[in-house]
Formats: structure tokens, sequence, C-alpha cells
């Protein structure tokens, strides 16, 4: 943890999650209620409103920090179930081999290869609109990405000698896999999450944009719904739905940092040239077919 | 890298001169049609309005024997010369005009019209208005004239027995199932029966070469679709369609502002008026005190400024939008009072029938159901709840799909919602609609109309002689009582009389119904009376040219 | 060639389960496609027409595991029903003419994104540090960090509507005849260059990202130092040597990538109406038009399980390895 927050990469983007969450869970209480009608339609951004108007008169600035708690609670309801539920299919799959393997295997074959986004519109254009419904037919069209990935890492671990001992041991094969196996895999579990909220939130917006999210909540999905809806591109009001998208890929970004500076702490290989690099730099040596060896004078801190 | 630079910037410039707006085909008239749809399929039967239609069918193909003229309240000769009422009103005869030629040169007569009817009569699918109930025989009995008589005297059967679109008995003969019959290649005896080019995602239909009114003045029909009303409107307003009927907000901005010479609208009041309904079915709405309370708290020109873009005005308390507007009476225009904006007078009616408030000030709440594509009816719920909310009622918005709430208001299964309302010949069927007990349904039944389930014995009674009579005063005297009626009960709450919406662009064609020039209604999209704008237009003075402006 | 037929019989599988699943989602939920059909005409519709029409339709009453058979056996033989929404036309030729612009616009948009991306990665992952690898890593992440509609909508402003430098509807030119000939081809490229762009620039980032990784790592075997040693240009080793072999877990990732965009490009084709499958998927949902849903989703998904076959039969042939397995 605490390499992750060395990385500057990280750090900046965890900083940004850390932001966004405050603003999920407070905001609401600071900017008063977002549906009220406060202004002229369709005003573009002010000194009385940052953000400008909606075509309903609302504050933009409200409704995107209002919108930010759905979305997210969402989010990461969305990646936790998926790793959850991957972490059990996936190690079970991976431990257990055999039949089950095949069987499991199969199943996540078959869910990662059908067209996620169709087979979600089926299903939520039936079940009644709301952040309930759309979390259910994610979790159900996703789960598999966590499954296959949790799989292929189980069965590596699992020809470790120090299963092998553990087994010959008696432990119960819940104990390995909870003891074991799932704290060997913490930053791909990490990674799961986060991957798994970024396609939420993604595939979240995308929803609820298309009309099938409730649209009398506020979220940054309906607020994009509400914004093509009351013309946003006709009437040239960016400002409608420049600020969610902004939002939206900001997190999503932060989010992708924070995950590929994980990468790099879990790959040796990948830490290793960025050390090497900015060892390079440090010294102020190009790199190049043959590189002098250098010597560190600072004890290294990574 | 800079080789990457130099193709990129290439690509661009090459790919500059690919945008598109403002290329004019010579001659042709672009059309939205009414139903926004991704694809294309070629289907022109006229029967089957429901369904996948496209626009020509009613609007441009088949014609009718007589067109009601909303905006002038009379009805235009068209494929007949005249009608006549037998004086007891059971009888109505046509005469059939002479000269009038199928699409593909056949000659149009009595004959046609008798097999539509017939048709008709003999697959209830495609009888949709119910002619069946009042209609007994259609016969000739002389040649030229066509006899429709009826069970009962019935004066609102003429509208719809004279706007009937007709076929052509020498093909339609042939056709196995009317109903599934596509009729690809349609033969009729409107200006516009060619198909020229059918894609998915635009066709074109070519003039009738054999035409009883002459050469229309353009030349052909285009036809582009668009999966939604953004991208119609982005359509309309960078001049790449002639005439359509969206919904543009801060039309003068982005609409005319942008090519104030050539880009047009109007808006006249004669759709059918919205209205707030409660369902009095289910308490408290059932009580009139209640409803004039909710109506009270009610801010009509903030609904109609935010709602509707200020296209509109507070509706008065009769219920009629401007196609009526010879039938209002002024005294109960006077009493009903109930559609003024006074929070103080709903707050003592809500107390007095019986509503107190509780400690956090709510007397009672209510959901007012929404279709989730109705942006404009989404806004003017809201501003409408924050309104109930200043007597104590605290009202919510709750939106669903259209298939949905439209079965809930049909079923009952709702307490508020909105809702149009229809325009014909006469307030007939709208008041039957709003207060007859014929057109009430229990709830968990479908009810087509009346969803707010109000019936009244007196309006049975004073509809019953107004579907009786033709004679003038009468009428009048009668549709006067029904609105006393109505004003004195609020079975529904009226908001605005609806816009009819209609722009046009006169790149190319003149000839359009302005506010100057009200001939007809503007829009594209109520049949037959299109027929009525597509033979006035004609080529712009060449002098002027065509303009190719983005 | 056992891998491939395995292959095969997977896909089969998952054919099956994605049209299962279209056939029983929607009859399970509350709705009736007549009222929905019916919906449309907003004005009294006598019960009698109502009842009529129901009938010609076929709204069947038989129990759903009839009715599921019945549907396997038509497709078996071809025929994908009758659409509702639509009707009478059939539910493929509503679909046909969609299903080749999906493709057209997902496979060309995957295809230009992969060749970018693996491209800037192959550089990117060759002068690590270099000005190219400060900057095009994060933007195009950023960018990718958007929802596709997202992007699209902008685009769509910015260049259709308001600079107005690219056709801003529809897949060509409405008064031109598709056909083999310069003006229909070159009217099909200008109206898929928004698009197809705002779905390369969103994906970018990920090859760039997977094909660098991947690269760094096969920079550092021993084959590669090998190659230094023997003296071959830098040129030479990064493209003959380590692209090639870092390529490889990369076109697995392409089939994948295609099911990603074909479902992605759903939004896409909305904002600029463009005639694929995406518009018509919602307007089935809405209508509910079963035969319609079942027909979009088996071919959506045999369109994606064809395409990661053949990934699947590029793979073998490019490494002999696969071969044994």
């Amino acid at each position: 943890m605490r390499r992750l927050l060395e990385n500057r990469q990280a750090a900046a983007g965890l900083a940004v999650l850390v932001a966004f969450t405050l603003m999920a869970l407070f905001g609401p209480l600071l900017v008063g209620d977002p549906t009220a009608f406060v202004g002229v339609p369709l005003a573009p951004p002010s000194a009385a409103f940052w953000f400008g108007t909606t075509g309903q008169g609302q504050d933009v600035f409200a409704q995107t920090v209002a919108g930010a708690q759905v979305t997210l609670v969402v989010g990461f309801a969305v990646g936790i179930s998926v790793v959850a539920i991957g972490a059990f299919i996936g190690t079970a799959a991976g431990y257990f081999g055999g039949w089950i393997d095949d069987l499991l295997g199969l199943l996540i074959n078959v869910f990662l290869i059908m067209p996620g986004l169709p087979l979600i519109v089926v299903i939520a254009a039936y079940l009644p609109a709301g952040p309930v419904t759309i979390t259910i037919v994610l979790i159900f069209t996703g789960w598999a990405w966590g499954a296959r990935v949790i799989r292929s890492q189980t069965l590596s671990i699992r020809d470790r000698d120090f299963i092998a001992a553990a087994i010959v041991s008696g432990e119960s094969h819940l104990r390995i896999i909870l003891v074991e196996i799932l704290p060997n895999m913490t930053s791909l579990l990490v990674s799961s999450f986060i991957g798994a909220t970024v396609y939420a939130i993604g595939a979240q917006v995308g929803l609820e944009f298309l009309g099938l999210g409730d649209v009398s909540k506020v979220t940054w999905g309906t607020n994009l719904y509400w914004a093509a809806n009351d013309a946003a591109l006709l009437t040239g009001s960016w400002w409608t739905f420049v600020p969610t998208g902004l939002c939206v890929a900001t997190v999503g970004f932060a989010l992708a940092a924070v995950n590929s500076a994980i990468d790099e702490i879990a790959n040796p290989r990948l830490r290793a040239h960025r050390a090497f690099d900015e060892a390079l730099a440090e010294a102020g040596v190009e790199k190049g077919p043959s590189t002098p060896v250098i010597r560190r004078r600072k004890t290294s801190t990574r | 890298m800079p080789r990457i630079l130099r193709t990129l910037t290439l690509g661009l410039f090459l790919a500059s001169c690919a945008g598109e707006s403002g290329k004019v085909e010579p001659g042709v008239l672009v059309v939205n049609e009414a139903e926004q749809t991704a694809a294309f399929i070629q289907n022109f039967n006229p029967f089957f309005e429901f369904g996948d239609v496209r626009w020509p069918a009613r609007h441009s193909m088949y014609e009718p024997m007589m067109i009601y003229n909303v905006m002038t309240g009379d009805y235009v000769p068209w494929l007949a010369t005249n009608y006549t009422w037998s004086e007891d009103n059971r009888t109505l005869r046509f005469a059939i005009r002479d000269g009038v030629k199928w699409s593909d040169g056949r000659a149009f007569s009595a004959d046609d019209v008798l097999w539509t009817f017939e048709m008709m009569e003999s697959n209830k699918a495609l009888d949709l208005r119910g002619l069946g109930e009042f209609l007994a025989e259609v016969t000739e009995p002389e040649p030229g004239v066509v006899e429709f008589s009826l069970h009962r005297p019935y004066v609102p059967a003429l509208e719809y027995i004279a706007q009937q679109p007709i076929v052509p008995r020498h093909v339609w003969k042939d056709v196995a199932d009317p109903v599934s019959f596509a009729n690809e290649t349609p033969v009729a005896t409107g200006p516009f029966t060619e198909v020229l080019k059918f894609q998915t995602q635009s066709y074109k239909i070519g003039r009738n070469p054999h035409y009883w009114k002459g050469k229309p003045g353009v030349e052909a029909l285009r036809f582009l679709a668009f999966p939604g009303n953004e991208q119609a409107n982005m359509a309309l307003v960078t001049g790449d369609v002639d005439w359509a009927a969206d919904f543009v907000p801060a039309i003068d901005r982005i609409f005319v502002g942008r090519n104030p010479e050539d880009h047009h609208y109007w808006f006249p009041l004669v759709d059918g008026t919205v209205f707030l309904f409660a369902n009095t079915a289910v308490p408290p709405y059932d009580d009139p005190g209640v409803r004039k309370a909710l109506s009270m708290a009610i801010d009509r020109e903030l609904v109609v400024k935010v709602g509707m873009h200020d296209y509109t005005r507070p509706a008065d308390a009769t219920g009629l939008s401007d196609a009526y507007a010879r039938f209002r009476s002024a005294k109960a225009v006077e009493a009903g009072t109930w559609v003024d904006h006074d929070v103080a007078a709903a707050n003592a009616m809500l107390d007095e029938a019986g509503f107190p408030r509780n400690e956090e000030g709510i007397r009672f709440d209510f959901e007012i159901v929404v279709p989730s594509g109705f942006s404009d009816w989404m806004r003017a719920a809201q501003v409408m709840c924050h309104g109930f909310r200043e007597i104590g009622v605290d009202a919510k918005v709750k939106t669903y799909d259209f298939n949905t709430w439209y079965e809930k208001v049909q079923n009952g299964e709702f307490q508020v919602s909105l809702g149009w309302s229809e325009v014909h010949e006469s307030p007939y069927g709208l008041y039957r609609g709003l207060m007859s007990t014929k057109t009430v349904a229990a709830i968990g039944e479908t009810g087509v109309e009346n969803w707010h389930r109000y019936g009244n014995p007196r309006a049975d009674r004073l509809l019953a002689t107004l579907s009786r009579t033709r004679d003038d005063e009468l009428t009048r005297e009668i549709v006067y009582q029904l609105q006393d009626l109505f004003v004195e009960e609020a079975p529904a709450i009226p908001l605005f009389p609806g816009p009819s919406w209609g722009e046009f662009n006169t790149r190319q064609f003149t000839g359009f119904p302005t506010a100057e020039n009200p001939y007809a209604p503007l829009t594209p999209n109520w049949a037959p009376q299109t027929l009525l704008v597509l033979t006035e237009l004609a080529p712009k003075s060449s002098a002027e040219g065509v303009s190719a402006k983005r | 060639m056992k891998f491939l037929l395995r292959r095969i019989g997977f896909y089969l599988i998952a054919a099956w389960a994605s049209v299962t699943l279209a056939f029983i989602i929607p009859r399970l939920m509350p709705g009736d496609p007549a009222q929905a059909m019916f919906a449309r005409f907003k004005r009294k519709l006598e019960p009698e027409a109502m009842d009529a029409l129901r009938e010609a339709f076929g709204f069947t009453d038989a129990p759903l595991w009839q009715q599921y058979f019945t549907y396997l056996q038509h497709v078996a033989s071809g025929d994908l029903g009758i659409s509702i929404s639509y009707y009478p036309a059939s539910v493929g030729s509503v679909i046909s003419t969609a299903l080749v612009w999906t493709l057209f616009l997902a496979g060309v948009s995957v295809v230009i994104s992969f060749a970018i991306g693996t491209w800037l990665g192959i550089l990117t992952a060759w002068n690590r540090n270099g000005w190219l690898d400060k900057i095009a890593p994060p933007i195009l992440v950023f960018l990718g960090a958007f929802p596709y509609f997202w992007l699209a909508m902008l685009f769509l402003f910015l260049f259709g509507f308001v600079l107005g430098w690219f056709p801003v509807r529809h897949a060509f030119s409405p008064d031109l005849e598709p056909g083999l000939n310069l003006a229909f081809m070159w009217s099909v490229t200008t109206h898929a260059f928004l698009p197809a762009g705002t779905i390369v620039l969103a994906t970018l980032g990920g090859w760039l990202l997977s094909m660098r990784n991947t690269m760094i790592g096969v920079l550092d075997e021993d084959y590669t130092l090998l190659a230094r040693a023997k003296g071959l240009s830098e040129r030479r080793i990064m493209f003959n040597y380590a692209a090639r072999n870092a390529l490889l877990p990369n076109v697995t990732g392409f089939g994948m990538a295609l099911g990603f965009v074909v479902s992605g490009s759903l939004l896409t084709e909305i904002v600029f109406s463009y005639p694929g499958q995406g518009y018509l998927l919602i307007q089935a949902v809405r209508s509910l038009d079963y035969p319609l849903i079942q027909g979009l989703f088996l071919t959506i998904t045999l369109a994606v399980l064809g395409a990661n076959l053949l990934v699947d039969i590029v793979y073998v042939w490019l490494d002999p390895r696969a071969r044994r397995g």
C-alpha cells in the first residue's frame, strides 16, 4: 500500500477518487435540491450558476455534484459484487479442476462472449427502472470478467508447493482458498475491482442516457439523458453535458491510473524498468546499446 | 512523425470537402415523418394506421371524399363534390367527382368507394374507428352517388365517413389479407404516388402522372430516417428538411435565427387541449372541490413558459382549444375561476373539503405519471409538483416507458396523469370522452378514452341530443350547456391548448400556410389536410433561385 | 485442428445460450406486445378491431416451452419470423441492411484502432520515456475514459454541426444508389468518418497500453539481447522480432474487442443516425417485438462469434504452439 502511495500516478488517482467520494457523500447536503427551478432555462455559466442551467432551469452544478452519489454507489457496488462472485466462481473452477472447471469455465466463457450492451438493454427495459435494476443487470452481465482472470491466477497458484503442503496437512478446501490462495492475489482482486467499477460507471451512464434508468432521479447518466432531451447540442448548450462527461472521464481516468500503478507494482518487470529509467535520469545518462553501470548513492526508496 | 502529420492534415482537408449540409435536390420537398424510426420499411397500406406505415399512404397517396379543414371549420370537397343529409339524419349521400383517375390510368368511380367500405365491413381489423357501430349499409342508388345508411341518427358519422381514404377495387379485390398487405407499389388518386427510390435510411415519392387536380408544383417528396428528436431537429435547423412538425426549443434563436429568410414556423393552438387527469374513481379525486383546488395551485403561466417554451398559453376552464374557438362560451369561461392561480383559495378549499394538514404540513400525496419520452410533459409536471407543495400536497413525478404508461392510464391504474384530447368537427367527441358515462370503464378494464373515468348522466342527455341534430343554433346551445357543466364539475383539469407544430423552409417552395394565410393547418401530420397544402405548394419565383446556405 | 473444433463447439453453445436468453427474458417480463403495438394509434381503437388484429398477428397463448421449440425449429431453417413493430416485414428483411452497417462500422473501427494502437504501442515501448510515451498514453487513456456516446455527441456537435466538416447522419448520401461506384464508396467513407473516429479514439488507449506492456516484456527476452549482439538494426529488432512476438497475445484480444465494439457502437449509431442495429434494438425492446429482439440477438452474437472464430484461425496460423493444443 505504501508503494502505491509513493507512485505519483497512483497518488494523484487516489486523491481524485477521494475527492469524488467526498463529493458524493457530502455534496448533496451542500448544494440544495438539484431539481429545483432556480433560473432561466439554458443559461450559460455565470457567477450565479457556475455551470449554467439546464433546459428546465435547474442548476447544472448542483446536478453534477448530486449525481455523483448514485453513480458512484452503483459503480462501486457492481465492482465489489463482480469481484466477490468472480472470486467465488473463479477460485472454485481453478482450484477443483476437472469437470467443475470444465463446467464453470464454459459458463464463464459463454457469458464473456455474449454481446453485453444488447443483453443489458433487453433486461433493463423490462425491469422497473432505477439504480437497483441497473446494478443487478450490470452484475449479471459483468461477473465473467473477474471470474476468468481469477480462475487463471488460481490455476497458476494452485500448483505451488505451499498449496500442496496445505492439502497434505489436512486443511479444508474452503480454508485453503480463503487463507492461502486469495491473499496471494490481492493486487489482482483490487485490479479486477477497479476494472469492474470503470465498466459499471460507463455502462450505467450509457443505459441511463438511453432512458432506461429512473429519469426522475439525479445521476450523471440521467443528467446526460435530460441534456439530450432538452436539445443540448441544438441550442449549443454545451454546459449541460460537458461537466458530467468530464466527471465520468476523470473518475475513470483516476481509476485507470491507480490500476496501472498496481500493475506496475505487481509486475516486477515493469517496476524494474521504471526504476532503471529513473536511475538513469537521475544520473543524467542517456540510454544506448551499451549502458554504463551506475552506482546510486541514495538508498532506493522503491 | 512529420509524415504522419502530413497525412493527417491531407486527410482532414479532403474530409472537409465532405460536409454536406446545404445540398439541395431540385424540385424535391423533404418532409419529416411523424414517427421517428431508424429504418424505413416499404409499407403504404392506408388502413394499417398504427402499424409501421409510411407517411405518404394517408398524407399524399390515398384521398378521401371530403377533407375537414380545422382552420376554417368547413369540409372541402375532394373526391366527392358535395354531400347531403336526409331530413332524419340517418342517410348521408355523396356525389362522386367525375374525371378522377387512379395513378395507373384506370378511372375512379363510386364503385371504389363501395368496395372500400365493404372491405372494412368484412375485415373488422380494418375498421379502426368503429364505423360498423353506426353504419348499416352502403349503396349506389344512382350512378355517381354513394349513399350511407345509419342505424340511428348520428351526425358525427359524417367526419369518419367523409375522411376515409378510398382504395381501388381493381387492386385490392385480389389481396388475400388486407391487414398484412404491404402495398409496396401503391395505386392511388393522390398527388404523389410513385415510389421512385426506397432504402432503409431514405426514400423518394414522385408525382402521380394522372392527378385529377393537375400537376403539383413539387416534383417529388423525399423522406429521411431519424432515430430521435435530436437528429430530426438538427436536420431541420441545418436546412436539410423543408417541412416538419418538430418540437424545437427556443425556435426563434436556433431555427429562424440560422436563416431568417427561409426558416419559418407557425404553431396555431388547434391541437387538442392538454389536461391533467385526476382519476375520479379514486378518492379524494372524486370530489370536484379537490380537483378545483389542485387546479388553482397550478401556475399555468410558469408551466407554459418552462414546459412549452411559451409556445402556447394557459387554458380556460372549458377545455376547448382554438380548434373549437367558434363554440367557446364567454359565460362559461368567466365562471371558470378555478383555472386562475390562487394558492390562498386553493388552501381554503382543501381545508373546507376536509383535508387538514398533518405535522409536516402535508394533506395527502400522489404521483403524476408521465411517459418518459415526453420531455415537455415532464417539465410541466415538475412545475406543477412544486405548485402542489404550496397547498400541502406532496406530489411527485413518476415516469414510465410509453407502453407501460399507456396501459396504466387506460386501465385506470394511476392517480394523476397528463393526457391529450382529440380534435373533431364539433366538441361532441371531446366532451363525450371527458364526461359521458358511456366511455367510463371500470378500473382494470381498458378504457381507450376517459381515463379519468368521469360519467355524468346530464352530459349523456346533452350529447345524445347533440349527436342527432344539424341545426347550428341548437348545436351551439347544447355545446354551451356542456361547457357550463364542465366548468361546474371540473371532471378534468385543462392546462394549455395544444400547439399544432409546423415548420417550413422556403428555399425551393412557397405556398405554405402561415398565420397571415391560414388556409389549412401547417403541420404535415394531420391527414388528410396535408393534401390541401401539397396541392398549394409551388416553386419559388425563379428570380430568387435556390439558396444553398448551410 | 482439435483446438479449432473445440472452439467451434464452444461457440455453438454460446450462440444457443445467447439466443435462449433473448427468447426468455422479454417473455418473462410484464407487458403485452399487442398493447405496445396499438399504443402507437393514439386515439380510440375499437375493441372489436383490436381483437381482430390480435388474431391477425397471431399473438399466441401457447405455453412458453412450446413457443421456444417452434422458435428453435424456425431458426434452424433460417426463418426468423415476422416483426411485430414492422409488421408485416420479416425480421430478416428488417435486420439485413442494418447488420451490414453495424458490422462495417464496428469492424472498420476495431481494425483501425488495433492497427494504430498497436503501432503506437510499439513506438512507445521502444522509446520509453520519449516524448510520445509521455503524451500519448495519458491522453488516450483519458479519452477512453469518456463514454462512447459522449464523445460521439461532442464530435457531432463540433465537427458536424458547428464546423460542418462532415456529414451528420446516415451511412451515405440519400441521393446515391448503393453500388460499387466511386461516388458511393466515397460517400460511405465520409459518413463513417465521425462515428468510426469516435470509436477509434475511445478504444485506442487500450490497444496502446496492452501492446506497450507486452513489448516491454518481450524486449527483456534473451533473443532480443542476442539480436542486438548480432548487430541487427534497431528497427529490424523492433518490428521483426519484438513486435511480432508481442502481437500474439493481442490478437486474441481482438475478437473480444469486436464484441465490445459491436455493443458500444449501439449508442454511437443512435447519435449519428447510423442505419445499423443500434436503434433497431432499442425500438424492438420498447415495442416488445419479440421476434425482432431474438433476431437481432442472434445475428449480433453470430457475427461476434464468427469474428472470434476467424481470429482463432488466424491465431493458429500465427502461433505453431497452438496447433498442438
